[in-house]
């Protein structure tokens, strides 16, 4: 028992057939190929940019656009996409209702419990189709089984059974008086790290949060199966509702590209309120634009504008550092993004609360 | 190159394309493209699926080379082969529904 207490099941929802796999399957591949130094289009790109030593952002724009090369780059990273969730939705819609009927089962179960408010409006800024998922993160009852295999090709298969989460929550340092009482994941989506901390802290009591109801319930229905006594509860981050100085960590992992500006800081000063004196508030997100390449410039605005992440290229663009150093934060400053991101596009704010 | 604005309602932040963005310089090529990406994924769903079977087949002994051959559907059969057939066509050629018209 005690061994197999360490495989983490599939959680994953199953796709209607197999050619629906073996398609996602390709999608995975193809953009791993274009990604990688299958296409080669990053370097070669980057490397053009930098000879023509092209610096503002509007001069990289115009001269990748008068590329050829850019121009199919953009048009096969849109597709692969497209055809990612075209076929998501489709495997998804032809078992609509058996997908429905299993959150229902689970919503009432156990261990851990799911906390939805049915009078939550979400606010207009939410209202976006993140990475083109048909529907954003809300809107169709399944899109917490469609964010969850959509991020299966993102990761390309090497988070199914949470792996990165789990590496990342074992990055964050515990505050320096070890107490872990109580812990919350900011934007939980489906849970994966609410479940991942409590695996670290079987002892803590341990709540995951975000706007999205067809999330949480599958992140109950995932954090049940793994049987975690986990809490998941539908709020808003930067407005959750707990008490002042209520937990030990503080936990937000790529949320802040993905909200506008102000919310960033309204969110901050609420991880201030509820985090306790001396408590670590732990964010994992984009690297800044001051550390990336012309091409990687480049993406960020076509991930912005052509992916659904129109907020990503302000938050790239802020010194999120300051923003948590004047709202009651020490950060520490040592750089891990080899080890939290894997692909170096994601760095780590470890903010103690003074 | 003209492009609009997505209905979507972020607060700031760079504006969303809306649907079916033209990058290439004749919408033709970017459906030509979205075509052959398309073509590639329904190649490779029919190798996987036929790799699969052959291999179960042939571990099993159930069945060889030439009942492939000879395999003649019956009206169902001959049925459903219509509806997956209509499937590919509407997953590579749908496409051509997204050729914008000139303005």
């Amino acid at each position: 028992m005690s061994a197999q207490r360490e495989v983490v099941p599939e959680t994953m929802p199953t796709l209607a057939s197999r050619t629906d796999a073996a398609y996602l399957d390709f999608v995975e591949g193809f953009r791993e190929y274009l990604l990688g130094a299958g296409a080669n289009f990053e370097a070669r790109l980057n490397a053009a940019l930098e000879s023509a030593g092209v610096q503002d952002l509007e001069d990289i724009r115009r001269y990748v656009h008068a590329q050829p090369l850019g121009q199919l780059r953009d048009r096969l990273s849109r597709t692969q996409q497209e055809m990612k969730w075209h076929a998501l939705r489709r495997s998804f819609d032809l078992q609509r209702k058996e997908l429905a009927a299993e959150l229902a089962a689970w919503d009432a179960r156990g261990p851990g419990r799911l906390v939805l408010d049915p009078a939550f409006v979400p606010p207009p800024y939410v209202n976006v189709h993140f990475h083109l998922q048909p529907g954003g993160y809300y809107k169709d009852e399944l899109s917490g089984f469609l964010y969850h295999y959509g991020t299966k090709v993102f990761f390309r298969g090497g988070n199914d059974r949470d792996e990165l989460h789990g590496k990342l929550v074992s990055l964050v340092p515990p505050p320096s008086d070890g107490r872990v009482a109580r812990v919350l994941d900011m934007a939980c989506s489906v849970g994966q790290s609410t479940t991942a901390f409590k695996k670290r802290y079987p002892a803590a009591e341990v709540t995951g949060i975000d706007y999205s109801a067809p999330m949480l319930r599958v992140a109950h229905r995932r954090a049940a199966m793994l049987g975690e006594d986990v809490t998941f509860a539908q709020t808003l981050i930067e407005r959750t509702g707990f008490p002042d100085a209520h937990f030990d960590i503080t936990f937000a992992f790529i949320v802040f590209h993905e909200l506008p500006l102000r919310i960033i800081h309204e969110t901050v000063r609420e991880a201030a309120r509820v985090t306790r004196k001396g408590g670590l508030f732990a964010v994992f997100d984009f690297t800044s634009t001051a550390d990336k390449s012309p091409f990687q410039r480049y993406h960020r605005w076509f991930d912005a504008r052509h992916n659904g992440e129109p907020y990503s290229q302000d938050f790239c663009d802020c010194d999120l550092r300051s923003i948590l150093e004047s709202n009651g934060f020490t950060v520490a400053g040592t750089p891990l993004d080899e080890r939290s991101g894997g692909a170096g596009y994601m760095t780590h704010w470890f903010a103690t609360r003074v | 190159m003209s492009e609009r604005d997505s209905p979507q309602t972020p607060e700031g932040g760079t504006p969303i394309a809306a649907a079916d963005p033209v990058y290439l310089a004749d919408p033709v090529l970017d459906a030509t493209v979205r075509m052959v990406v398309e073509l590639a994924a329904q190649v490779w769903v029919e190798r996987e699926r036929r790799i699969t079977i052959e291999q179960l087949l042939e571990a099993r002994g159930l069945l060889s080379r030439a009942d492939i051959e000879a395999f003649k559907p019956d009206a169902s059969q001959a049925a459903a082969l219509k509806a997956e057939r209509s499937r590919f066509l509407e997953d590579v050629f749908k496409e051509l529904r997204r050729i914008p018209l000139k303005s």
